[in-house]
Formats: C-alpha cells, sequence, structure tokens
C-alpha cells in the first residue's frame, strides 16, 4: 500500500535532515533555537563579557549577525552574543529535565551526573549476573561526579575550546 | 480517521479492557476500591499504548533504566573498566567539553575506557560512551580522541539505540511499568522479560550485527561537526580511521567490526587536518605565544592531581 511505502521512509527523512541540520550553516536573518537549561547573552563575542540577558531551554531567537563562532540574536525586545555550539536549527524536543522532573530541577550537570544506577538496572545486574559490571559503572558514577562543571570549564578555558577558542 | 488512528485507538481500548481485569498477583486485591483498579487499567493502557507510538513514548526514566542495563551489558563483555584515574579524567573532560555542545548538552555524560584490546566503541542511551583500550591507545592525541567520542555521543543525541527498541514489543511500557510499580516487581514476570528481550535487543545491534551503515556515516557526520564546533581538528576521526587502515587488518584484532569499512568512512570524511597544529600549519596563520595545549595520553599533569584528590 503506497502509505506503508511513505511510511518506510521517514527515518531515512530524520536521519537525513539531522546531518544536514548539524552542517548547515546558521545564517543573518535566519532562526535558531537554544540547547541548554538557560543560555545567557552577552554584550561581545567573547566569553568574559557582561551578560545582558538569559534564555530559556528551546528558545526560539533570531539571528542578527554572525562574526566567526559567534552570533548575536535577538528574542523580543532581549539582544546578546552567543557561541555557534549553544544553538541549534532545530527546536530540541525535550519538555523536561532528563531526571523526569521540570528542567529546573536538573539544571547543574555536577547533580546530573552524581545519580546513582536506576532500581532497574540493579535488577537487571542481578538477573544477569553483572555484578562486577555494576561494581566498576558504580566506580565510573563516582568518578563522574567528582569532576564538576567548573573543572570542565577550566579545561576548556586552559585548552582554548568551546567559546574560548 | 485514518488506518493508524483506527489501530491506536483500538489498541488502547482492548488494553484498557485488558488492564482493569488484570490482577497482578494479588495486587488487585491490595487496591481495594473499583476506582484504582479502573486507573491501575488505564495506566497499563497508557503504557502500553506507548508501543504505537515509537519512539516519543520512551521518556526520560525509561532511557535511563534501558542505557544502565546496556552499559552494564557493555562493561561485562568487555572486560569492565580501566581504573585509572587520570585516564578517566582525561577521557570525561574532553568527552564533556564535546557533550555540551551536543544537541543533549544536559544529559547525565560519562565516559569511560574498557579494558579490551579490540578496537572499538560503544555509547548506550542516557548519556555512557565507552572507548576500548586498544583503541583509546591508538588515540594520540585530544584531537583523535575528540573525533572518536563524537560519533558516540551522535548516537545518543540521535537516540539510535532507543530506535532499535521503539520498534519493538512493549519495551516502554514495561519499563514504565518498573518504574511506577517498584514495590511490586516481583509479579511482573512478563514484564521483566520484555524488559531484558529488548536490552538484548540493543547490546545484539552493538556487538554483533552493527547499526545501518547509513546511521554510522550519520554518526561521523555530525560527530565531525560537533569536534570542530567545539575546536577539536576537524580531522581527528579521520586520522585516527587513516591509522587503522595503513595497520592493515589483523584478524585477532577486532577493529571496528561492527561499522563499516574504514575505507568508507574514510572516504565520506572530508580531507582535514588531524591536529591543531597542522590545521594552524595548514592556514600559515601567524599565532606566536599561542600555544594550544592538550592533555597527553595516560599521563597526569598538576590539574590532573588536583582533580584525582577531588579538589574542587
Amino acid at each position: 500500500m503506497k502509505s506503508h511505502s511513505v511510511l518506510r521512509l521517514w527515518p531515512a527523512v530524520f536521519l537525513l535532515a539531522a546531518a544536514v541540520s548539524i552542517d548547515a550553516a546558521l545564517t543573518a536573518g535566519g532562526v535558531a533555537y537554544t540547547k541548554r537549561y538557560k543560555t545567557a547573552l552577552l554584550a561581545e563575542p567573547t566569553p568574559q563579557a557582561k551578560a545582558t540577558g538569559e534564555l530559556a531551554f528551546a528558545q526560539k531567537v533570531k539571528v542578527e549577525q554572525i562574526q566567526g563562532n559567534w552570533l548575536r540574536v535577538s528574542a523580543g525586545s532581549t539582544s546578546g552574543w552567543v557561541f555557534l555550539g549553544s544553538l541549534s536549527e532545530t527546536k530540541p524536543d525535550e519538555g523536561k529535565g532528563l531526571d523526569g522532573a521540570p528542567l529546573l530541577a536538573s539544571s547543574t550537570t555536577a547533580t546530573a551526573a552524581a545519580r546513582p544506577l536506576t532500581p532497574a538496572a540493579d535488577e537487571y545486574s542481578q538477573r544477569r549476573n553483572l555484578g562486577s559490571a555494576s561494581d566498576d559503572l558504580n566506580w565510573l558514577l563516582n568518578q563522574c561526579s567528582a569532576i564538576t562543571a567548573k573543572q570542565v570549564e577550566t579545561y576548556m578555558k586552559t585548552n582554548k575550546k568551546g567559546e574560548y577558542q | 480517521m485514518n488506518c493508524r488512528t483506527l489501530l491506536i485507538s483500538a489498541l488502547v481500548l482492548a488494553t484498557a479492557s485488558f488492564g482493569y481485569g488484570f490482577d497482578l498477583g494479588g495486587l488487585g486485591k491490595s487496591l481495594g476500591s473499583s476506582d484504582d483498579k479502573l486507573t491501575r487499567g488505564l495506566d497499563t493502557a497508557k503504557d502500553l499504548g506507548k508501543v504505537v507510538k515509537g519512539i516519543a513514548g520512551i521518556g526520560p526514566e525509561e532511557e535511563k533504566a534501558i542505557g544502565d542495563s546496556v552499559a552494564l551489558e557493555i562493561v561485562g563483555k568487555y572486560g569492565g573498566l580501566v581504573r585509572d584515574v587520570a585516564i578517566m579524567q582525561r577521557v570525561n573532560l574532553v568527552g564533556r567539553s564535546l557533550a555540551s555542545f551536543s544537541d543533549r548538552p544536559d544529559l547525565s555524560w560519562r565516559f569511560a575506557v574498557l579494558d579490551s584490546n579490540t578496537v572499538n566503541a560503544f555509547s548506550a542511551p542516557a548519556g555512557y560512551v565507552f572507548i576500548t583500550r586498544g583503541l583509546y591507545e591508538l588515540a594520540a592525541d585530544d584531537d583523535a580522541l575528540a573525533g572518536i567520542l563524537g560519533h558516540e555521543i551522535a548516537h545518543i543525541t540521535g537516540k539510535h539505540a532507543l530506535n532499535i527498541v521503539a520498534k519493538g514489543d512493549a519495551l516502554a511500557g514495561a519499563t514504565s511499568q518498573l518504574v511506577k510499580r517498584s514495590g511490586n516487581l516481583r509479579a511482573l514476570d512478563s514484564q521483566l522479560q520484555q524488559f531484558d528481550i529488548g536490552v538484548g535487543q540493543i547490546t545484539k545491534t552493538l556487538f554483533e550485527t552493527g547499526f545501518a551503515p547509513q546511521t554510522e556515516y550519520s554518526a561521523d557526520k555530525i560527530g565531525h561537526a560537533l569536534a570542530r564546533v567545539t575546536g577539536y581538528a576537524p580531522g581527528g576521526l579521520r586520522g585516527v580511521l587513516g591509522v587503522l587502515q595503513r595497520r592493515g587488518s589483523n584478524p585477532s584484532l577486532k577493529v571496528f567490526s561492527t561499522h563499516p569499512p574504514l575505507g568508507d568512512r574514510i572516504g565520506r570524511l572530508p580531507d582535514e587536518p588531524a591536529t591543531l597544529s597542522a590545521q594552524v600549519a595548514g592556514k600559515a596563520v601567524s599565532s606566536a605565544g599561542q600555544k594550544t595545549s592538550s592533555l597527553p595520553a595516560g599521563k597526569v599533569d598538576a590539574d590532573d592531581e588536583a582533580f584525582a584528590k577531588g579538589a574542587k
């Protein structure tokens, strides 16, 4: 049936769209969306600039100007500079925080990284005799929770990554 | 009303009836009122209804349960983790830098090295990325490591593993049952079996069949873009693949056995500098005094020592 043939094409369409959207350049006059819980708008295209405002998650912005890896965007009466990597051409589809709670509760990377294995996974490891793997993963979760967002930012500053290029 | 909508409606009505009459090993008796039974029945119907919603029905909690379980299988199959704090910190600093500019920057991203001399990398839903020791030792610098990790991050942001189980039977619904009724897990044998089957579908893809070639090429492309925007040399992944190709195939050493042929992947990636120094030289930019540092593989610097000691 024709409808089934069309439905089979959708996964390929989505994959192609995803691939194209990442590499396609954001253009002045176009639109973009924020990807993070909070995205700061800056007065100048540098991470040391003063903040002029803040954008919410999945907020639509208009691209006013592009300068290297920085975009000057506007949302209503608010405008400012945002690093290219902090924006997406497609609107994110997650309305809740990654722990199922409202985004406010999942705002910090350190908090998110500190969560233990889910009870379902604990039970799964028992059914599958994966006790050693469970020990390893719990070690990993503890180690990862010790690496703070601040340390990641320090690494990026030191090595000129992200906004610090 | 089209055929798909009619099917969904019929399924929800059928499962609502099923749920209303289904006694979960005495749970029905403990519920008491008919209103409770109706609520449980409707919950069951909603969960089972997620089957036809596909991936949209797998929420954050479900993704975590699936991701944790898949991660357990990966670690169990590939020799456990390399418990070297310096190596763990390096891969997490590079990985989280990349992930912060991915399409899912607020996931709980975790990166680790598997204690296996095979050459491969894996990802699990909810933010787990693993690279084997064999591949880690071939990543001569952060640019190469970033190329590898960027590819795996793309699998997670694209929800490629979740797509597998979204087409399967009642996995999302089964996982939700586990989340909602954790106090009655023993009464949910059939749902537990469904959950295990779903995890098995993902690991079969990861360990045996691999993702479809187009999915892998898409991950290469997205990972390449992610490494570039983060500030790593754009040819990092291509450089590592080239090293593997030049080494030739060794039947005793599995190299990216679940991925498309190296030559195909290399041919689809642009020929760009594999390191930042090569990139700068190629542009002939005068940058006296500007040096991009990179954590050397396996070595610890003062910052790493501070991190290792838990300094904040």
